[in-house]
């Protein structure tokens, strides 16, 4: 479903143009079906791997496919579904209006699009809120907001940029659930977290990234089958990575 | 087509329920409440003032909604990252711009409409009232007066278009695009000045000369799309010049919104 093929990528920082490595040769295959999770320190790529998917940003070296087509591909975009890192949509707009918006330019038809809105829209606790703005909302309700539209056109493949932040105890239970759902619907979902108890719980596989580099990809049972937790696995991959980052 | 329409309605409906659109169409019923005190002051020439006001109001009240209504618009996208819901769906960077652009173009057209019906409302009540004092008044020629200004003011969305294509911020834009309206409105004027120096007995060295020319060919003319003179004392405008000056619109807004597609198509939103 995903397959991310050397990718590496630069930025310049500041006036003096500092380089900045913020994806180092990263590999990574996530399959159909599959709940993949994404692990890392902030400002360790995670984001910046997941906007190569979706054609933000282009990688200095490497590929990045989708269903076998290139990210860049638009018509790929059909299939997935995305929720940036806290979200923003525009203030003046109802939730009712975002999903339009989205289902249209996916070229849904507006029936299916009214039908899908309306289910979506209940199954995030919305569906009372779908009259008012956005600029009403809460964090939270602009997560879940953008919950709605990564799946109003029932994509193939999810990307969530950390789906539970800013969400209460419930919201985070509804994403829990929603992604048991769709991994049960046979669909891709591709998520960074830094709530590691959810990763354990939802993900079949987890890969841990650290500095640009992608340190261990490894199913998820198996992993913890010594007794560690995830958190231990975790802290070691960036102690690990700490004395290399300083060479 | 769906995406690009997609793009275009929720500009439009982003931009139209936008306070600042609330408070630029109270400062146009406020002009045209001016236009009838300023008219009532003047005991001369009523129709001309109150033609030259109503038409002023409408440029100004647009000028108002480009600059902060239209940059706004774009600008959010990019500093507060709302681009991502959109270029995340199977939209190209070139449906993004021109849908972006066809919206906000339908907000200037809504909000022209909206504003003439103030200030020619005005107009017709000051008509009424001082009958005498509109010997050559022509609706057709205040009509024509205000698509030309339409015209200007969609050009000038291109441009913010443009600038916001490449700078990083919508401060940049909106001094780019201030800029660009000054010069454009003085360029006609000026080149011709510095031309013909000997006429008002002024020495200009040759470089300046190339300075304004480059000027005049690079920044929009945007003096052609102003006939507010001849609106007020109801002059006739040739047919060869609405069709160069409407021809001349075409070319520089598709070439403003071209360039911009071309610039963002290479962008990236990290």
């Amino acid at each position: 479903m995903i397959r991310i093929m050397g990718v590496s990528k630069t930025f310049r920082e500041g006036l003096r143009g500092r380089k900045v490595q913020a994806l180092d040769d990263l590999t990574l295959k996530v399959q159909q079906g599959e709940v993949f999770g994404f692990l890392g320190p902030n400002g360790a790529g995670k984001s910046t791997a997941i906007k190569t998917l979706i054609n933000l940003i282009r990688p200095d070296l490497g590929t990045a496919t989708i269903m076998g087509k290139d990210a860049t591909d638009q018509r790929v975009r059909r299939h997935v579904g995305y929720l940036p890192e806290n979200p923003y949509f525009y203030d003046y707009l109802t939730a009712e209006e975002l999903l339009w918006f989205g289902g249209r330019a996916c070229g849904m038809p507006k029936k299916l699009i009214r039908e899908r809105s309306i289910d979506l829209l209940n199954k995030v606790d919305l569906g009372q809120s779908k009259g008012r703005q956005i600029r009403t909302f809460s964090k939270g309700m602009v997560q879940r907001a953008g919950l709605a539209l990564a799946l109003i056109h029932d994509p193939e493949l999810l990307i969530l940029d950390e789906p539970m932040s800013g969400l209460d105890p419930l919201g985070r239970k509804m994403v829990v659930d929603l992604i048991v759902e769709l991994k049960a619907a046979g669909k891709t979902v591709f998520f960074s977290s830094h709530i590691l108890s959810d990763i354990e719980r939802l993900c079949d596989r987890v890969g841990i990234i650290v500095g640009g580099r992608l340190r261990l990809v490894d199913e998820v049972t198996p992993l913890l089958a010594d007794g560690s937790s995830l958190e231990d696995i975790f802290m070691r991959e960036v102690r690990n990575a700490a004395p290399e980052s300083a060479l | 087509m769906n995406a690009l329409w997609a793009i275009a309605m929720i500009t439009f409906k982003e931009g139209i329920r936008n306070r600042a659109i609330f408070g630029i169409l109270l400062l146009a019923l406020l002009l045209a409440a001016a236009n009838f005190f300023v008219s009532g002051m003047i005991m001369q020439e009523i129709g001309k003032v109150a033609v030259d006001i109503g038409l002023s109001s409408i440029s100004f009240s647009g000028l108002m909604l480009v600059l902060f209504v239209g940059i706004n618009l774009m600008a959010k996208d990019l500093d507060r990252r709302t681009i991502y819901m959109v270029l995340s769906r199977p939209i190209s960077r070139y449906q993004y711009i021109y849908g972006k652009f066809f919206g906000m173009t339908l907000l200037v057209l809504a909000s022209t409409a909206l504003v003439s019906l103030f200030s020619l409302g005005a107009v017709a009540l000051i008509k009424v009232g001082a009958q005498d004092f509109f010997p050559r008044f022509s609706w057709p020629s205040v009509f024509l007066a205000i698509v030309f200004i339409t015209l200007m003011l969609i050009l000038l969305t291109a441009l913010t278009f443009l600038f916001a294509s490449f700078t990083s911020t919508s401060f940049v834009t909106l001094i780019l695009t201030v800029v660009s309206y000054l010069i454009g409105q003085s360029t006609s004027g000026v080149r011709t000045l510095v031309e013909a120096p000997n006429v008002v007995g002024i020495k200009v060295s040759a470089f300046t000369v190339k300075l304004v020319q480059g000027a005049y060919y690079l920044f929009p003319n945007l003096s052609l799309f102003d006939i507010k003179t001849q609106a007020a004392h109801g002059l006739p405008v040739g047919a060869d010049y609405i069709l160069w000056t409407f021809l001349y619109w075409l070319l520089y807004t598709t070439l403003a919104i071209t360039f911009a597609a071309l610039i963002f198509r290479r962008r990236e939103f990290p």
